[in-house]
């Protein structure tokens, strides 16, 4: 039952991750080989706006 | 042993679900517990995961874990990453819920609860989950490419072109109908417009937040942005009951629909770090919250359902919009059982971030069969108002009269009694003025909410916080989908001109994005404000036209899903993607021929005209005629290109099952995958 929790916590927790946009922060991050700072949170907020503006929410 | 329990359970929940859909079709007269309702749906969204689409899965579409998805194959760190299969889900789950599931099956209980139950549970189950899952499932295996490029490759120039401009034209008709939701639940209600002007500085504060004072921090912005939205929801109270402010907060309909079109501009120019993306995070985590509270307020309290399993509107009468059962409940539903929008997403973000390609089934199929659950949810929470409330608070006064003694006395002729006083205490209890002609399904809704929590506790004190905390909700990411649906329109636009002149396709020139913004807005504003002047209300003209437009574009979805299928099987499974076109097919067309060249001025766009320009003039009949017209020809115009597509996808199928055509696919070779075992 723990482990059960459990998972359904990390679940939980990564949809949130992912929703907020903390995980595709990360592999920004991982991919340009840098570490968090407000200028890098800003470089990616503006190339992940492109993306992120194109696309539809659902009706 | 184990297979034998399997077997059992199985065996199990098929009863259940067949037992307890007989329990709500053969109830007359007594009220049924929502109780069946969900044990009805729940069960059968279980055999059709477990038996059909498993089904589906293995044999139509063969998915291959062994095989690598494009999230491995071309893993970039941004778009592409493989990504955990329930984190996909809920990505994908929050991307395709929209207002559509809510407010669609409101409206449709005009019908009584039973039409617009059954086609949401089996739609869903046959028509849209599938739909979903195909286009997912094609996309995977086309580098994630998006549903215009996947019709163009596969079926032809024609009807990728078609089904660009097809999808450009719902988006406008999308983004007017939902506008104008959100007009109806606020005109005259000085505590819900406060509420929803609030949110516009709270989401540029969480903005400047997020980008200056807290980088990165996006759940405690958000939270914060939530406390605030919160404390708006209270302020409001007050802004109400104060006779200095309420007045700054009370506007007509036409006053609304202005300040929306040009809050729609701005959201589309600004930067979307500014209000875009924060207004994007508040409004998903508040939706997922309030569905989840739903679904245990109905769980636990089992309310009943008051609305009867029919009603005399069957025949085509109703005060909320004009129509027969056929085809129009099927219309009205929209996303809660078959969206063609859904196909964008399944063809948009989703298909780039699956690690295996059996995830596909839960996230394609599954998120679909979670959508339609959330539109059981609005079903019950609409079909447990007393029905007199109900058609109240719906019906437009064009219809029913234009004072409350004349709207309760037609009400109540119609067998659903209901009088002035009722309404009164009701209102009063709500913290609004009035609850007559609140058309669009919003109040409705958000009143069958606010009863459902009051009954878990806090007493009827606590309505009209509930009341508004639900206005709050549905306004919120409808404003939402407006945002980024203006702005994905303006894209769109600036894409179709860019192939004219190139510099009209560059996205920062300022030019340009002013201009396709202005012409975005436009389009839409303009829609918004012909439903606000209809004296039929505007919902009777929008969501139907929305509603054909939507499952148009999932026929176009289907076509495409077809072809797929006869490419990879011939004829042998075509049958999966071709029973729900035909179906959607029948329904459009007969629905878009009604809208067009009915009869009767409720229903024909054409007859309206006619019977306003031989009627009384002033100065808004031109203006009216000249609507109903221009409605007829934009209902004409989503037919014609539907056909178009339709008919040049027939042309591939008959050359490919004839032998005269190649079947070509674009499917991308198979590389094997060295994820199998990580995730």
């Amino acid at each position: 039952m723990t482990r059960l929790w459990k998972e359904f916590v990390r679940i939980v927790a990564g949809v949130v991750a992912e929703l907020s946009d903390q995980n595709a922060y990360q592999r920004h991050l991982e991919a340009h080989g840098a570490v968090h700072s407000p200028d890098e949170w800003r470089r990616f907020q503006d190339e992940n706006s492109a993306s992120q503006s194109r696309r539809p929410r659902c009706c | 042993m184990g297979r034998i329990l399997g077997r059992i359970l199985w065996a199990a929940i098929s009863l259940a679900a067949a037992l307890s859909l007989a329990a709500v079709a053969q109830s007359r007269g007594e009220p049924v517990n929502s109780t069946w309702l969900v044990i009805a749906s729940v069960c059968t969204y279980l055999v059709g995961y477990r038996f059909y689409a498993s089904w589906v899965a293995a044999r139509v579409m063969a998915l291959d874990d062994k095989r690598a998805t494009p999230a491995e194959r071309l893993r970039d760190g941004h778009d592409f990453e493989p990504t955990n299969k329930w984190i996909v889900f809920g990505h994908h789950f929050a991307a395709i819920a929209g207002p559509g599931p809510l407010v669609g099956p409101t409206l449709a209980a005009q019908f009584g609860y039973l039409p617009g139950f059954l086609w949401i549970v089996i739609g869903a189950t046959l028509g849209g989950a599938v739909q979903d899952f195909v286009i997912l499932f094609g996309s995977i295996r086309r580098d994630g490419k998006s549903l215009g490029q996947i019709a163009r490759e596969e079926v032809g120039r024609v009807g990728g072109f078609t089904a660009l401009v097809t999808v450009l034209l719902i988006m406008i008709i999308l983004l007017a109908v939902i506008g104008l939701v959100v007009v109806n639940a606020l005109k005259g209600s000085p505590w819900g417009t406060f509420t929803i002007v609030a949110t516009m500085p709270i989401a540029v504060f969480m903005g400047l937040y997020l980008r200056f004072w807290r980088p990165g921090k996006v759940v405690e912005t958000s939270l914060i942005g939530f406390v605030l939205v919160m404390a708006s929801v209270f302020g409001g109270q007050i802004v109400a009951q104060s006779p200095a402010l309420a007045p700054w907060f009370t506007y007509s309909g036409a006053a609304l629909a202005a300040g929306l079109i040009v809050y729609g501009f701005f959201s589309s120019a600004l930067p979307v770090w500014l209000l875009l993306a924060p207004r994007g995070y508040l409004s998903t985590f508040v939706k997922l919250g309030v569905v989840v509270l739903l679904a245990v307020g109905i769980l636990f309290l089992r309310p009943e359902l008051k609305l009867p399993a029919f009603t005399r509107f069957v025949d085509g009468t109703g005060p909320i919009f004009a129509g027969k059962i056929f085809p129009f409940c099927f219309i009205t539903i929209a996303c809660g059982a078959v969206s063609g929008f859904h196909s964008l997403i399944s063809s948009g973000t989703t298909p780039k971030l699956l690690a295996r390609e059996r995830h596909a089934l839960s996230v394609g199929y599954g998120s679909m069969l979670l959508e339609s659950f959330v539109a059981v949810m609005a079903l019950i929470a609409a079909a447990s108002l007393q029905p007199g409330v109900f058609f109240a608070v719906n019906s437009p006064a064009g219809v029913v009269g234009a004072t409350p003694d004349a709207a309760v006395a037609t009400i109540s002729g119609w067998g659903f009694p209901v009088t002035a006083a009722d309404m009164q205490i009701l209102a009063r209890d709500a913290g609004e003025q009035t609850l007559f002609y609140r058309t669009g399904g919003a109040p409705s809704l958000a009143l069958g909410m606010a009863q459902i929590f009051v009954s878990s506790g806090g007493g009827r004190a606590l309505l009209a916080f509930w009341y508004h905390f639900a206005i709050m909700f549905e306004a919120l990411f409808i404003l939402t989908t407006l945002d980024s649906g203006t702005r994905v329109g303006r894209f769109m636009l600036q894409d179709m001109l860019g192939q004219v002149w190139p510099k009209w396709g560059q996205t920062n020139w300022k030019p340009g994005m002013l201009t396709t913004s202005a012409v975005i807005v436009a389009a839409w504003g303009y829609f918004l404000y012909q439903g606000v002047v209809d004296p039929l209300g505007g919902i009777n003209s929008l969501w139907p036209l929305f509603g054909i437009a939507n499952q148009l574009l999932a026929a176009v979805a289907l076509c495409v899903g077809t072809t797929i299928l006869i490419k990879t099987h011939g004829a042998k499974y075509m049958w999966v993607t071709c029973v729900p076109l035909i179906w959607l097919v029948v329904v459009c067309f007969t629905a878009g021929w009604q809208k067009i060249f009915s009869p009767l001025p409720a229903l024909g766009f054409l007859a309206q005209a006619d019977q306003l320009a031989a009627g009384p003039q002033n100065s808004t009949t031109a203006a009216l005629v000249f609507n109903a017209r221009l409605d007829a020809a934009v209902t004409g115009i989503f037919l014609v290109l539907v056909a178009t597509i339709l008919i040049d996808s027939i042309r591939v199928w008959i050359g490919i099952l004839g032998g005269t055509r190649k079947a070509k696919s674009t499917e991308t070779p198979f590389v094997p995958s060295r994820l199998a075992e990580e995730l």
